[in-house]
């Protein structure tokens, strides 16, 4: 296109050159950082201001630099924006404008800025791109003003929205605007199930809602007001609503409400109440005596049946102490424990002590005290439970005479008893058991028997763990017809019957037993002295037989005929029978002599004036008696056959002496007067040897037999220590 | 029946009665009775004196018993038996094997249980 000639309007500058053309005041005026590219985007106006945004002045005339003279550009969210790029490059190349963009220029020196831009494309007449103009003011402040809010805002909703407590916001209608999850756990809805509901419709008591409501509406706050909600599973959940309403300009704009669940606060309280109550009638119907009382021991609170036991109305305890209502002996040491308790030295306590009621009865109780302490450990009160023991008491103290009856009753028994325990330690033992094992058994440690030694009736050793109680304790049951012999520490050996029987407790189990041991010794005695005696008699009759044996075939031998025999025989026989009945009458122990000889001369002395007889008292030994019934016999039947008690004239003296001295002996004078005259007999005959036999060798004594003219005199010596017992 | 040998006998009885008839039994079989005591002390004083072929001891000798004499004659080598109203129980162990005549006996006992002493064969 040629150039013509232009009208002054078509003379008029473009806006590009008019900039151009413009004094640098002109820049400098305006309120704002400027500055000017030409068609081809070089910088080639800027004002100062412009300078101190970019923080460089760019070279004039330099046509190095295009389209911005910051050092650096980057958008907003940070990434960089090459200058080529930038808004003022489209608007020379596109001829686009920009308002109100923002861009973040960083300087030489690393300090960022927020800048707003705007740009305008210049063109001329025809249109045609000459340039483009960027106005840019420094918007840092008001950014960072801009974040400081959304952050507040985000704390806000973040508190909002995570708050522990239940929030919402409701309508002035009624209607919920939001809630935060809280409140939504708290109900279990999700936010669409909630949000946009009337707030009454999850309310439980419509009454209570329309109260809350109508209190916001007139600007009144709640402050923990309970209400009751019904969570989405249908529970029902106790809450405690804090809330004030928003007004603006004076006109009700909404309700903030703060929800805060208290359903588990309130099943503990309820859960405590329940407790307290349950408390108060256990109080109230226990049977024990139960009562507080303060640090002076004082009552404070009391239950019917401690009144019951003390015999007093409530209001009487009340004005009472723990001491007063205790029996005047038991006060002291009562009155020390409660001290010590209080004082923290006991815990607690249990006593016996006595109270007189006022009707003067006296009662045994049994008190336990415990205290209760406060935070810090100090004494707060007494709690004591009182049990009117009086009967167990009673009851206690019958069994423990009966049990001491029982031991009296024991030890009196003439048969030895003891106890064990279960594994056997002696627990008891009567004066018959240690009679009978000549010690004092060990209580706690003696164990299975009392004795000192035990033997099997054989003779051979039994261990005590192998006794019959050892074997009733092990076994679980009575022990019969065993017998065994205890030893005495004295070495005197006690044969016995023992009887085991085990102890057992009302459940049947085993808790010891009891034994009584029965002295046999007498019984064992009269046995074996009842075997001496048979075996004794079996002797005797054998020893007869044989002496009647001997008897029978001497006197044949020596006999003149059979009627002589008949008559020696029978004298000898019936003389010897009169022996053994005065044995037998002494039990085959003695035979007093003065008797012995009546009954010899008996038979021949009719009349009692031929016989003198005298001497001191003397028991003769069985062997003695019948040695000396043979030769007094042979001297009888001699003195009637031939002697002084053959002729009614004859005498017959037989007197007898004890010498006393170093051997002392029986002396015998059988002294025959008055008979035929005597003659030596011309053989020495039976009886001759026989008395000889019996005094010289079986009596040890000496014999001095004469016939003498006037008759026979027949002196016997015999030591006493064969003769007696002595 | 061959010629018997005469024995020379104790006797221990301590009943005259009847240390007569066992007397009478010896003297009737042929023996000789050097002793006869009622006494233990006395036969012990009888052995010391003499030895003889045979004793024949009552058990039971005034309340005590002859068996410690029996020891003593067999430890001797003196034959012995017997003679006792208590019967053949009672003899301690160590005795049990010799004769014993349960009186009252007849002369064959008194015989036979010399026999069996083993001194009649002898």
């Amino acid at each position: 296109m040629s150039s013509v000639p232009t009208s002054f309007a078509d003379r008029a500058l473009s806006e590009y050159d008019a900039l151009v053309a413009a004094a640098p005041s002109v820049l400098e005026a305006i309120p704002g950082a400027v500055y000017l590219c030409d068609a081809e985007g070089w910088l080639v106006r800027w004002n100062a201001e412009a300078v101190t945004l970019w923080g460089r002045d760019p070279e004039p005339g330099d046509r190095k630099e295009r389209f911005c003279g910051s050092h650096k550009l980057r958008l907003v969210d940070g990434t960089p924006l090459a200058h080529q790029d930038c808004p003022m490059a489209d608007a020379v190349r596109l001829g686009s404008s920009t308002r109100n963009a923002e861009v973040v220029i960083e300087r030489p020196d690393g300090s960022r800025i927020t800048a707003l831009v705007n740009i305008r494309p210049l063109r001329d007449r025809d249109g045609r791109i000459q340039g483009a103009i960027n106005c840019f003011q420094d918007i840092s402040a008001h950014k960072a003003l801009q974040a400081d809010i959304l952050r507040k805002n985000a704390d806000l909703e973040d508190f909002f929205e995570n708050s522990a407590v239940g929030l919402h916001i409701v309508s002035k209608d009624g209607t919920i605007l939001r809630a935060n999850r809280a409140e939504l756990d708290l109900l279990g809805y999700t936010a669409e199930e909630y949000i946009g509901r009337h707030i009454a419709d999850f309310h439980v008591d419509r009454p209570v809602i329309d109260d809350i409501l109508h209190r916001l509406s007139c600007g009144d706050g709640l402050d923990r007001y309970p209400a009751r909600l019904r969570a989405k599973d249908g529970s029902i959940r106790h809450v405690q609503i804090t809330s004030n309403s928003r007004f603006e300009d004076g006109a009700f704009v909404n309700t903030r409400c703060f929800t805060l669940d208290v359903t588990d606060l309130n099943q503990a309280l309820e859960a405590r109440r329940e407790s307290d109550r349950r408390l108060a009638a256990t109080y109230e119907a226990a049977s024990a005596g139960i009562a507080e009382v303060d640090e002076t021991g004082r009552y404070v609170r009391v239950n019917d049946a401690l009144c019951a036991i003390l015999g007093r109305s409530r209001e009487e305890v009340l004005a009472l102490d723990l001491i007063a209502v205790t029996h005047p002996d038991d006060r002291a040491e009562e009155a020390e424990r409660y001290r010590r308790q209080r004082c923290g030295e006991l815990p607690a306590y249990r006593a016996e002590k006595r109270t007189i009621r006022p009707d003067g009865t006296i009662v045994s109780l049994e008190v336990s005290s415990s205290s209760v302490l406060d935070e810090a450990g100090r004494f707060r009160y007494g709690v004591r439970v009182m049990q009117d023991v009086t009967e167990r008491k009673r009851m206690q103290e019958q069994i423990r005479r009966h049990a001491e009856r029982l031991h009296e009753l024991l030890d009196a028994l003439p048969a030895a008893i003891y106890t064990t325990d279960a594994d056997g330690r002696i627990t008891f033992y009567n004066r018959a058991a240690v009679e009978l094992a000549g010690r004092e058994p060990e209580l706690g440690s003696d164990q299975w028997c009392v004795t000192w030694k035990l033997y099997w009736p054989d003779g051979t050793p039994m261990p005590h763990d192998q006794c019959p109680m050892a074997t009733a304790l092990r076994e679980n049951r009575p022990v019969r017809g065993g017998e065994a012999i205890a030893e005495r520490p004295d070495g005197r050996r006690i044969p016995f019957v023992p009887y085991p029987t085990p102890l057992r407790d009302e459940d049947g189990k085993l808790i010891g037993a009891i034994n009584m041991l029965v002295d046999i010794s007498d019984r064992k005695e009269a046995e074996a002295r009842q075997k001496v005696l048979i075996d004794e008699l079996n002797h005797r009759v054998k020893n007869t037989l044989a002496t009647v044996q001997s008897l029978a075939l001497q006197t044949v031998k020596h006999a003149t005929d059979l009627r002589d025999f008949a008559t020696t025989f029978e004298a000898r026989i019936v003389a010897l029978a009169r022996a053994h009945d005065l044995l037998t009458k002494r039990s085959w122990m003695s035979a007093p002599l003065d008797m012995l000889l009546h009954d010899v001369i008996a038979p021949y002395s009719q009349r009692g004036e031929r016989l003198q007889a005298g001497g001191p008292a003397l028991e003769l030994n069985p062997r003695a008696a019948l040695s000396l019934t043979m030769v007094l016999t042979e001297l009888a039947t001699n003195a009637a056959k031939y002697g002084a008690l053959s002729v009614p004239s004859g005498t017959l003296s037989v007197t007898w002496t004890l010498s006393s001295g170093s051997d002392p002996a029986l002396e015998m004078d059988w002294i025959e007067r008055g008979g035929p005259q005597v003659g030596a007999p011309t053989r020495r005959g039976f009886g001759t040897r026989l008395i000889q036999r019996c005094i010289e060798r079986d009596l040890d004594g000496e014999l001095d037999l004469r016939f003498e003219a006037q008759g026979v005199r027949c002196r016997i010596r015999v030591p006493l220590s064969l003769c007696t017992h002595g | 029946m061959a010629e018997r040998p005469r024995l020379r006998v104790l006797l221990v009885e301590d009943e005259g009665g009847v240390a007569l008839l066992i007397e009478d039994m010896l003297e009737q079989l042929g023996h000789e009775v050097i002793a006869s005591v009622a006494h233990l002390s006395r036969a012990q004083r009888a052995i010391e004196t003499a030895t003889p072929d045979l004793a024949v001891l009552d058990v039971n000798v005034a309340g005590e018993t002859s068996f410690d004499l029996a020891r003593r004659l067999a430890s001797l080598g003196i034959p012995f038996l017997f003679s006792t109203g208590y019967g053949d129980s009672g003899l301690p162990a160590d005795l049990q094997d010799r004769p014993v005549l349960a009186k009252p006996f007849t002369l064959a006992d008194l015989r036979n249980a010399i026999a069996r002493t083993g001194q009649a064969s002898a």
